[in-house]
Formats: structure tokens, C-alpha cells, sequence
């Protein structure tokens, strides 16, 4: 049995937080919004000596614009499903934030909580690796950068020491002529952790091909990823082509094939391996035909 | 630690234990039990109360972190002279209470919604309460009782 948590510092400003997570060390815990700690600590799951609480500091809560777009750690999930401007910049991490949990998690729920949670079920990692998003981790001894891909270590481990608080993540918007879609798989249209989860964002060249292509995945391996090898089986695939879903259709099938290669899904409570490996493929498909709609790319002229 | 909290519009000074989660502290020490504890994990919805206005759950959220912040709870609701808000009469008249369990819950996060959205879509109810299981699968009278609450505020 661990002791109770002892502690429960509230912080107001990045500073202090980082002064109490170097005091601290390992004995020290950040706490936002509590969806996923405090139902750890319940189940015996962490045992810290403090909490350090960071709602307060109001200068994690901002979002930001200088041609890339700058998320603070504390934005909710409620915020990122909400925002018109972030909607439109990043749409697939708008419909991944709008199926984290239930409107109660959305509410207090964070971004930088989500991912410091280094969950492989992250949903809101796979819309980040496909924006190329780096991470901002802030300590007494200053800031470090990391890129999201490099982030994520193993399974519930991130590259995050005890003593830095993550304050930002920075992410590309959508450019012209590409479109992004995160799609879920679950048992229920709400309130469940990603059986797999995939996003997409894909570049369109003048005649409708794929020009460029990031594809990511949550719930595939044991942390979310980046799935380069599909990225570049996709590169020319004309999607305005007859068949082009077919298995004799090359890019898609050698994106497939790289996809399978790529993912190690495990069976667990939620889905067996094999179910998880067989809907990724049309998962795929069903993103690159969503992203040419939203790209208004195939659509007849006139 | 002490901490001030406003609780149903008074406010309340509290001695929290670090770990203590709002629900243990509406419950357990300020007697109002309308916030029911379904599964303890964020999952049921049992336990929703208000924080700021927005619909949280109060089994997962640490009571030390309510210092200064406003929690409306159900009891909280209905004006002092005990008349029911215009939901809460609508849930009685359509039969949204069956077993009862989740109901205090489902109130909240329809007050938050009625709060953001004057006259809310039938999808945009069911999605609001997608944080709110009831055992009773009694969805579409709460659904009804949304739609009889909108058209009485008319």
C-alpha cells in the first residue's frame, strides 16, 4: 500500500512549477485536469509525494500564431473541438479532441496531459506527428525541444524527466491544396479508447495525385507513430483513377503492405491483433477519400 | 490544506486533503449527495457538478484544485424557493427519471448545454450526454425532456 499523496501545490506561473518539479524529483507529479492521474493514483497505479497543480498558470492556456501554430500544454480538448481558428489550421486534431472521453474529460482534459500520459491510445497524437509537431519541455536549466516522433519512448514512457514541464506544442497548419482527417475505430461512435486510431494529411498536386502524404497511428504499437514507408508508397497515387481501391491498384497495395509491415498491434481487452490488423487497410483507403473531398480535389469543374 | 471553494453560490472554506476528489468533498463533508459515485473513473457520468460552468467529473477532479473556483452541484439548481427549473420540470413531466441514478448527472450537463446553446439539435443533446450512462437506457425521454424544456423557455 503507498502512502497517500502528501502534497498539493498549486502553481501559478511556469516558473514556480519548475522550480518545485527540480525540488522534487521523482517524488513530484504534474497534475491539469486529473482525467488520467487521478484515476491512476485511485488505482494505486503512482504514488508521488506531491502534486504539482498547474491549471493556474495562465500562460500554458494560450494559443498562439507565427506561421506555425502554437498550442499551450493546458489547452482542453473541449477548446481544440471547439475553436473555430484551430478547426480550420487543424481539423484532424479537432475531430480527434472532440472523441477524447465525454464532454466532462473534454472540459478539464489537456493536450499536454495527453501526452505526457504516453498512452499508445493518444488520440491526439496522431493528428499532432501528421502537423510534424514538436514539443516544449521547460526545466530550471531552460527549454527543450523535441520532435513529437522522438517524444514518444515505449509504452506509458515519454521523454519527459521528472524535473521539466511540458508548455507547448507546436504544429504545422494546413497548407494549400492538402486536406487531414483522424479516424477512429471503436466500439461505440463515443467514450472509447481507440481500437486503432489513423490520421492523414495529404498534399494534392494540379491534377489530383498525391503529391505528399504523412500518415500516423495510435493503438498500433506500443506508442503512437509516424508511418514513413506508407508516406512514401502514397506519393503519385491518383486516387481519380477507376479502381484505384483495388488490390491491383499499386500504390495503394504497396501502401498497405507497408502499413502491415509498419504496425505490431496487440490483442487486448478492447480488440484482438487480428481485428486491428484488418481494418487498417480500409482505414487508410477511407482517409485518402476524405481527404480528397475535403481538399475538393476530383470534384468535377463548372 | 485550506481552501475557499464557491459551492451553489456561497462560498464554503474547506479543509481538503491532498487527494480527496470533489466528489468525496460534496458528499462525504458537505452533505450534498445529488452527485452520485457510479464508477469512480470518469466513466458514467454519474457524478457530474459544474466547475466554472463547465461539466466535469467529480469523482476524478481533486478537490484542492476547486480553490477559488465556483462548483454548482444539482441541489444547486432550483432557486432557494424550491421551483424547479424549466429542465428539471421537463424531466418530471416526460419521464426522464426512471431509476434516478443518473439523473442529478444528466441535469448538469444540460444546464451547461441550455447555458451555451438556446435551442440545442436533437444530435447536438445526444452528443452533450455522451458522458452520461444511464442503466435504465432511458435516452429518449431525457432527449424529449431537452426539446419540452427548450420550447417552455420560448
Amino acid at each position: 500500500m503507498m502512502a497517500p499523496v502528501a502534497e498539493f501545490r498549486s502553481a501559478c506561473s511556469t516558473e514556480e512549477a519548475v522550480t518545485w518539479l527540480a525540488e522534487l524529483g521523482a517524488d513530484g507529479c504534474v497534475l491539469a485536469g486529473g482525467t488520467d492521474v487521478m484515476m491512476q493514483y485511485a488505482r494505486h497505479e503512482l504514488g508521488p509525494a506531491a502534486f504539482v497543480h498547474i491549471e493556474g498558470i495562465e500562460e500554458l492556456a494560450g494559443v498562439g500564431r507565427d506561421g506555425v501554430v502554437r498550442i499551450g500544454a493546458l489547452v482542453t480538448h473541449r477548446r481544440l473541438a471547439e475553436d473555430a481558428a484551430l478547426r480550420t489550421s487543424n481539423p484532424a486534431l479537432a475531430d480527434a479532441a472532440a472523441t477524447v472521453g465525454g464532454w466532462q474529460t473534454q472540459s478539464v482534459g489537456t493536450l499536454g496531459g495527453n501526452l505526457c500520459n504516453g498512452s499508445p491510445a493518444a488520440d491526439s497524437a496522431p493528428p499532432l506527428l501528421v502537423a510534424d509537431a514538436t514539443v516544449e519541455l521547460q526545466s530550471r536549466a531552460g527549454i527543450r525541444r523535441v520532435p513529437l516522433e522522438e517524444f514518444f519512448l515505449g509504452r506509458r514512457r515519454v521523454d519527459r524527466r521528472p524535473e521539466e514541464l511540458l508548455t507547448a506544442v507546436e504544429v504545422e497548419p494546413l497548407g494549400s491544396r492538402q486536406a487531414e482527417v483522424y479516424l477512429k475505430v471503436g466500439r461505440r461512435g463515443a467514450m472509447v479508447v481507440a481500437v486503432v486510431g489513423l490520421a492523414a494529411r495529404l498534399s494534392f498536386d494540379a491534377r489530383g495525385a498525391i503529391a505528399a502524404a504523412r500518415v500516423a497511428l495510435c493503438s498500433a504499437a506500443p506508442t503512437p507513430l509516424r508511418v514513413r514507408s506508407v508516406e512514401q508508397a502514397l506519393v503519385g497515387l491518383d486516387a481519380a483513377l477507376p479502381g484505384w481501391q483495388d488490390a491491383t491498384s499499386p500504390s495503394l497495395r504497396d501502401g498497405i503492405d507497408a502499413l502491415m509491415h509498419a504496425v505490431s498491434p496487440i490483442g487486448d481487452l478492447r480488440s484482438s491483433e487480428a481485428y486491428r490488423r484488418a481494418v487498417l487497410p480500409g482505414l487508410l483507403a477511407r482517409a485518402i477519400e476524405i481527404c480528397r473531398a475535403r481538399a475538393g480535389v476530383g470534384v468535377p469543374e463548372g | 490544506m485550506e481552501i475557499e471553494v464557491t459551492v451553489n453560490g456561497v462560498v464554503r472554506g474547506v479543509e481538503v486533503r491532498p487527494h480527496e476528489t470533489l466528489l468525496a468533498l460534496l458528499r462525504d463533508r458537505l452533505g450534498l449527495r445529488g452527485a452520485k459515485n457510479g464508477c469512480s473513473e470518469g466513466e458514467c457520468g454519474a457524478c457530474t457538478v459544474l466547475l466554472d460552468g463547465a461539466p466535469i467529473d467529480a469523482c476524478i477532479y481533486p478537490a484542492a484544485a476547486c480553490a477559488g473556483r465556483s462548483v454548482t452541484t444539482v441541489e444547486g439548481l432550483a432557486p432557494p424557493d424550491g421551483e424547479l427549473t424549466a429542465l428539471q420540470r421537463a424531466f418530471v413531466d416526460s419521464g426522464a427519471v426512471q431509476c434516478g441514478f443518473c439523473t442529478p448527472g444528466l441535469l448538469m450537463t444540460l444546464h451547461a448545454l441550455l447555458a451555451e446553446r438556446a435551442a440545442p439539435s436533437e444530435a447536438e443533446v445526444r452528443r452533450a450526454i455522451v458522458g452520461n450512462i444511464c442503466r435504465c437506457t432511458g435516452y429518449a425521454h431525457v432527449v424529449d425532456a431537452v426539446a419540452q424544456a427548450v420550447g417552455a423557455r420560448r
